[in-house]
């Protein structure tokens, strides 16, 4: 299915889930989000990593609403089966999505400025990057004796330094590579958005619609 | 009013990505707080408690970049980014993105987009928290609490966001200011 249209139909879904209050859907949900992830041979670890996660959070959420609210049965049957529903339809998004497809995606199927896209993908290529200069700063700061945590000032900045520094570049980069906002480009690679995904995003919306509002518990 | 350049979308996507880094790195402590709680049915509180740092893409990409807009989409990315590290939480964290950098978004919006200090940052701090926590009030069922854990809550999530929303976000902006990277700062 075309990424930008997979994106939109599962945020569109999740917050649908979040008002409405008929756990039939959710396990619906659930079940094909699971059948559609070992379709696509998701590793079993990662699944039961996607199952535990949810159950700990849901079944403490559950108690503590039972014991400090006075929600009904019913109502925390919806809660307890709607963080599934989130993880499970995330879990199938994650897996079966390239980052890079789903920028090229938003910028041709989606209408992205393509500023927008490229920069993304040069600031994401930096990923390894950004991950090492974090290390290199505690390791420097403990070279002189200081931890930096979570909390400390000093580590947010010299990051923000370094992430200054890097945008300079790699915007310059970037122009001195031809690349101008806004001008019309082509593409070396094209994503194709056909009738069969509008109808399989048309078809998923409306089973959903009905589920919701026919009358299920 | 300033406008969005290849070298900002750069930079909000940099910030976000180091702050989705962080996000992702707390997720095994809000685990292993929300199980420390889970037993007094006080497991809400762990959200309420680290939220502060989720959100802070928001205010710390607004004071930084200074373009509107820049709060909600450091957000977003932030949450993209947990999202494809392995975050658990999918489509869901995406929302949760969008509101959360949209709810920092209003304290800019309220104020013009023209002073960033104190009082900017506490209103930031406060519609986070007031857009938050009406989300919350469906998604995660806490309209079902009785009023004073709920008021607690509510107490709980202002002071975490406005700790590292508010007072982080500060001290870190004065460092930057201090070193004169911020174009047309004000002391």
């Amino acid at each position: 299915m075309n990424p930008s249209l997979k994106l939109a139909l599962i945020v569109f879904i999740a917050l649908e889930v979040s008002f409405a209050q008929v756990w039939t859907v959710n396990v619906v949900l659930i079940i094909v989000s699971l059948i559609l992830m070992l379709a696509n041979h998701v590793s079993f670890k990662r699944l039961l990593y996607l199952t535990l996660v949810p159950l700990f959070f849901s079944s403490t959420l559950v108690w503590s609403l039972s014991l400090r609210g006075s929600a009904s049965p019913h109502f925390l049957l919806v809660i307890f089966t709607r963080l599934f529903v989130y993880v499970y339809m995330g879990g199938l998004f994650t897996q079966t999505t390239d980052p890079l497809m789903l920028t090229r995606s938003l910028e041709q199927n989606a209408k992205l400025p393509s500023k927008f896209a490229y920069g993304f993908l040069a600031a994401f290529n930096l990923m390894p990057k950004i991950k090492a200069e974090v290390a290199t700063i505690k390791a420097a700061a403990m070279m002189r004796g200081q931890v930096l945590h979570f909390w400390s000032p000093q580590l947010y900045f010299k990051v923000i330094l370094a992430a200054m520094n890097w945008s300079d570049q790699l915007a310059a980069a970037m122009t001195s590579h031809g690349f101008i906002e806004g001008a019309p480009r082509t593409h070396a690679m094209t994503i194709s958005l056909v009738a069969r995904d509008w109808w399989f995003f048309g078809g998923a919306l409306l089973l959903v619609q009905i589920g919701l509002f026919c009358g299920l518990p | 009013m300033k406008r969005w350049h290849i070298r900002d979308i750069i930079l909000v996507t940099i910030l976000a990505i180091f702050m989705g880094v962080i996000f992702w790195v707390i997720g095994p402590l809000y685990t292993v707080l929300a199980a420390a709680l889970a037993p007094f049915g006080l497991s809400p509180l762990a959200n309420e408690l680290l939220l502060g740092i989720w959100v802070m893409a928001g205010p710390l990409a607004g004071f930084i970049i200074r373009i509107p807009g820049a709060a909600t989409l450091g957000e977003l990315l932030g949450a993209v980014v947990e999202m494809f590290l392995g975050g658990i939480w999918g489509a869901s964290t995406l929302i949760s993105g969008v509101v959360q950098g949209f709810g920092s978004e209003l304290g800019f919006i309220f104020t013009g987009y023209k002073r960033y200090n104190w009082p900017t940052l506490v209103l930031t701090a406060l519609t986070t928290t007031i857009v938050t926590f009406t989300w919350d009030l469906f998604r995660s069922g806490y309209a079902a609490y009785h009023v004073p854990f709920l008021l607690l809550l509510f107490a709980v999530r202002f002071a975490s966001v406005f700790v590292f929303g508010g007072v982080l976000t500060k001290l870190i902006n004065n460092l930057l200011v201090r070193a004169h990277v911020l174009p047309n700062a004000t002391h």
